[in-house]
């Protein structure tokens, strides 16, 4: 935690000045310069990286200073917290200029170790190599007395991740034959403990014990890493390290003699790390058979095995996935029927281990890395996509970002309806999948529910009732299931209620506008008219059947409303088709008030497209009866008396409504002196007492400027016939037509009344 | 490979700090050299502690729990590692590192530990190196104490991550090889 002491200290590290800094840094030159390096030094050394460590600009150290810090590091004279403490302030410096530290000359090799993680730092293409280079001579030939190869082998496997090409093909093998022969050799004798030392301790030495597996049982078998002992030799180190390092060896050189590694005896003790050996062990036989094929068929034996044995076994969910991306790379070659798998995995793992946070990642992971199974509409990959939605849903902020890349490859025409409805209930699901863990945990006893005459008093009672059993069972299905949807879910939405505060289901809320932006983004690439005509019908529905938390109900209502006007705008033809659902979302004067976002690009909608431009089928009749709807309802809300009844709304729905009115008039020219009276009356109801103290004042100029300007265009109906029917190939969303409207109407205003120069613009 | 190790305290609505981090060579050629490189480098590493800090402070809250833990009443007393809360994000391209990298994450009361991996890295492993370094680290530095320990003995950490996470190689080390180990370092570590 960061304390008031680290808070002070690292103020005063930060607000050292340069002179100060600078007779900080000549005192600890003449400490490093003494006999003994004691603890002063070491002090000095610690507060001088916290002032080189503290700032993001580099803070600029003495030449020579610099250099006795080299010369130092690499002196074997110096304790080893030293020449720690000076490797730290020098990689903290990095990428340093005056650096002439080179490894050639060092034959220690934990001192090599330290001195490669300085010249590692700079990111210098050339000192990579050299340290490569210095590495692999230092495994190449024998080492003096008392050093470890140890040390070694984890500045090579930085080397090789940091630039691929350091080492000559020579140097490859020669590194590969050594790695496979500590993989394969190491001593099954234990170490020599340390004698304790002490005068009166025994100096006999005891007969080196051999080593046990985890079980106890005497490893007759080579070393593995789960190998126990009480001491370890140096070659064994060098097994583990080799191990260790072995999947990104591979992966950046071939290894002809790593090929006969054995991934060991499965043992169930030492719990997590045998699992991720295991991972290991499988990712490792993935990279070889990919290098060369003729071990595939061996292998797809070992791992069917393998999988049978752990497939059972929840602990064990996260080793099947470098299984089942071992049979997708693989199995065609060997000519394996791998289904059984994929359907265990997709299937299964996820309704069970949804609220394992790493699982999750991980099989998100593997869908995105795999994304072209999902191409296939029939496959279990893509039918299982409800399944995959519960990590999400469990899983929100971790996860929403994976979903970006992922939905995309889910969504085509079989599957975009119910991954709509999934998306708006996406936290329902999170509230689901909390009670069923809640029921899963519950003693048998209480398991039986309550009485299924009555009504369920808790979520938790529910569960099992059959009332809501089925429900549930929906919401919590493991594959798509488009003609299974219940009539309605309103009940277990109502239901879920009681949970819509959680943090869980609120982060997960958080996610659903995003990804139903980019749903509504991938779908109109390749939707149809009857997907855009659904799509439009059940956006009416479902906007009175969201889930009860106010936040989440007004960002799905924006993304709707804007998303309604793209599709509209896609297929105008849709405002005729479906005027009967138009007429009477738009009629309803209370989706004015609580739909606000959907209801203003709904009207907007009508007004642009309602013509007989953009379908033959638009007759005088169906103009009439939506100029009736929408204008009872600006009637009702621009009333001069608002009543307690009367819904406020936002100055803009009515705007909107004014020059849809207009535009309908436009095309059906009986209509337009309602229009025009009305238009004039508006007025009297932005001056309105009442009104007044509803509206801010720049809101209603805003209005009646609006009314005028539709009011003068009105009185030139040719022009404004011209004015709003744009050409039937514009599929300009409403922005564009907006920003192009005001400008039409000035200009027409200013042609009708030029010298009205009192008029605000 | 592990391209970095960051020690942070995630704050709350105190904001982040770095308390120790720890990068593992610079990849040669990628971006402006000299001092560009250097503020790179730091500016890449506070933005992982940022990242990490609020996936932190989400998990806290989803699973119910204060976003200001109490500490225990004893610098010294053994800290459960049982329950700690953790996690894996994925940060892309050029967000901040050139390439893709997951961060593995763990909290242990008021401060979190993240391992920034390469890709297709073995998360299983990087999880049980959290786990390891956790505890020896709390120990190391008296990092639940009053004191600056953690800004002022760089070398301490240094050394638990040249044992545990040597240049960025994790290992798959078991109990007994860490029981070893821990008697090189002289540790008593609670098990």
């Amino acid at each position: 935690m960061f304390t008031a002491a680290a808070e002070s200290f690292l103020r005063q590290a930060r607000e050292i000045q340069e002179e100060e800094l600078r007779r900080f840094t000549a005192r600890v030159s003449a400490l490093l310069q003494g006999p003994e390096a004691g603890p002063e030094a070491v002090d000095g050394l610690q507060r001088l990286h916290l002032s080189v460590a503290a700032t993001k600009y580099p803070r600029k150290l003495d030449g020579k200073f610099v250099e006795q810090l080299q010369t130092v590091l690499c002196s074997p004279k110096s304790p080893e917290q030293i020449q720690v403490l000076c490797a730290a302030i020098l990689r903290e410096m990095s990428p340093c200029n005056d650096l002439v530290l080179s490894c050639d000359e060092i034959q220690d090799t934990k001192l090599l170790s330290l001195v490669s993680s300085v010249l590692l730092a700079q990111g210098s293409r050339g000192e990579v190599a050299a340290v490569g280079q210095r590495v692999v001579q230092g495994l190449e030939r024998r080492l003096p007395e008392g050093q470890s190869a140890r040390f070694l082998l984890p500045v090579l496997a930085n080397v090789i991740s940091l630039s691929p090409g350091s080492l000559t093909e020579e140097q490859t093998n020669v590194v590969s034959k050594k790695l496979a022969d500590w993989l394969r050799y190491a001593s099954i004798q234990q170490g020599m403990a340390q004698p304790s030392g002490g005068f009166f301790s025994s100096p006999r030495t005891k007969q080196p014990a051999p080593i046990t597996e985890v079980d106890g049982a005497v490893a007759t078998d080579f070393f593995t890493v789960l190998s126990v002992a009480q001491h370890y030799t140096q070659d064994q180190w060098l097994n583990v390290q080799a191990f260790s390092m072995l999947r990104n060896w591979l992966l950046c050189y071939g290894g002809k003699e790593l090929d006969t590694l054995n991934p060991g005896p499965l043992k169930k003790e030492d719990g997590d790390l045998q699992k991720a050996c295991l991972i290991e062990a499988v990712t490792i036989m993935d990279i070889i058979c990919k290098q060369d094929s003729s071990y595939v068929c061996r292998a797809v034996s070992c791992l069917k095995i393998l999988h049978s044995r752990i497939c059972g076994d929840a602990t064990y969910a996260r080793a099947l996935l470098p299984i089942a991306q071992f049979f997708l790379n693989h199995s065609k070659q060997a000519a394996v029927d791998s289904d059984a798998i994929y359907k265990h995995l997709f299937s299964d793992i996820p309704a069970l281990l949804f609220h394992n946070p790493s699982l999750a990642f991980e099989f998100v992971q593997f869908c995105k890395d795999n994304s072209q199974l999902f191409t296939d509409a029939s496959s279990i990959f893509r039918q299982s996509f409800p399944n995959l939605f519960k990590f999400l849903a469990w899983n929100s902020p971790a996860l929403i970002s994976e979903f970006v890349d992922l939905l995309p490859f889910l969504l085509d025409p079989g599957t975009a309806i119910e991954i709509f409805h999934l998306l708006l209930d996406l936290p329902c699901l999170t509230a689901a999948l909390d009670i069923q863990l809640r029921a899963a945990a519950l003693p048998a006893s209480e398991k039986a529910g309550a009485d299924p005459a009555g009504k369920p008093a808790t979520c938790l009672e529910a569960f099992h009732h059959p009332l809501y059993r089925s429900m549930f069972q929906y919401l919590l299905r493991s594959r798509a299931a488009p003609e299974d949807a219940p009539d309605s879910l309103v009940p277990l939405r109502q239901l879920l209620g009681s949970l819509a505060g959680s943090p869980r289901v609120v982060q997960c809320a958080e996610t659903v506008p995003v990804l139903l932006e980019l749903f509504f983004r991938v779908v109109a690439e390749f939707a149809d008219g009857s997907l855009i005509n659904q799509l439009v019908v059940l956006l009416l529905q479902r906007s009175d059947q969201l889930y009860e938390i106010p936040a989440f109900k007004e960002d799905v209502y924006r993304v709707l409303g804007s998303n309604l006007a793209m599709l509209c705008g896609l297929r105008p033809a849709l405002v005729v088709e479906l005027s009967t659902e138009i007429l009477e979302f738009s009629g309803a004067v209370s989706n004015i008030q609580s739909k606000e976002a959907i209801f203003t690009h709904m009207a907007w909608a009508v007004g642009e497209f309602l013509s007989v431009s953009h379908d033959k089928r638009c007759t005088v009749e169906q103009i009439t009866r939506f100029f009736e709807t929408l204008e009872a309802v600006l009637f009702e809300i621009t009333q001069l008396r608002p009543q307690a009844s009367t819904p406020s709304c936002a100055p803009r729905a009515i705007s909107v409504l004014m020059a849809t009115l207009t535009k309908l008039a436009a095309r059906s020219q009986d209509l337009i002196p309602r229009v025009s009276m009305f238009l004039s009356k508006m007025r009297t109801f932005v001056q309105s007492p009442a009104v007044t103290s509803v509206y801010c004042e720049e809101d209603l100029e805003e209005i009646l400027i609006r009314a005028t300007e539709l009011m003068n265009l009105l009185k030139m109906p040719s022009v404004a016939q011209f004015v709003f029917t744009p050409p039937v190939a514009s599929t300009r969303f409403q922005k564009e037509v907006n920003d192009s409207l005001p400008l039409a109407l000035r200009m027409v205003t200013q042609l009708l009344e030029p010298a009205a120069g009192s008029m605000p613009v | 490979m592990v391209r970095a190790f960051v020690l942070l305290a995630p704050g709350g609505p105190a904001p982040c700090r770095v308390l120790y981090a720890r990068t593992f060579g610079t990849p040669p050629g990628a971006g402006p050299g000299g001092p560009r490189q250097r503020l790179r480098r730091k500016e890449q590493l506070l933005v992982v502690a940022r990242q990490v800090a609020s996936q932190c402070q989400l998990l806290q809250a989803s699973l119910g729990r204060p976003s200001s833990p109490q500490l225990p009443q004893l610098p010294d007393e053994p800290v459960s590692l049982q329950d700690a809360p953790g996690g894996v994000f994925q940060m892309s391209p050029g967000d901040p590192f050139p390439e893709r990298v997951t961060v593995v994450w763990l909290s242990v009361l008021a401060l979190a530990f993240a391992l920034v991996c390469e890709p297709q890295e073995n998360l299983s492993l990087a999880e049980i190196t959290l786990r390891r370094l956790a505890p020896r680290l709390l120990l190391s530095l008296r990092l639940l104490g009053p004191g600056a320990d953690v800004l002022l003995r760089p070398d301490a950490a240094d050394g638990l991550l040249d044992r545990l996470l040597p240049h960025g190689q994790m290992l798959f080390l078991n109990e007994r090889f860490l029981q070893a180990m821990d008697r090189e370092l002289g540790l008593k570590v609670s098990r």
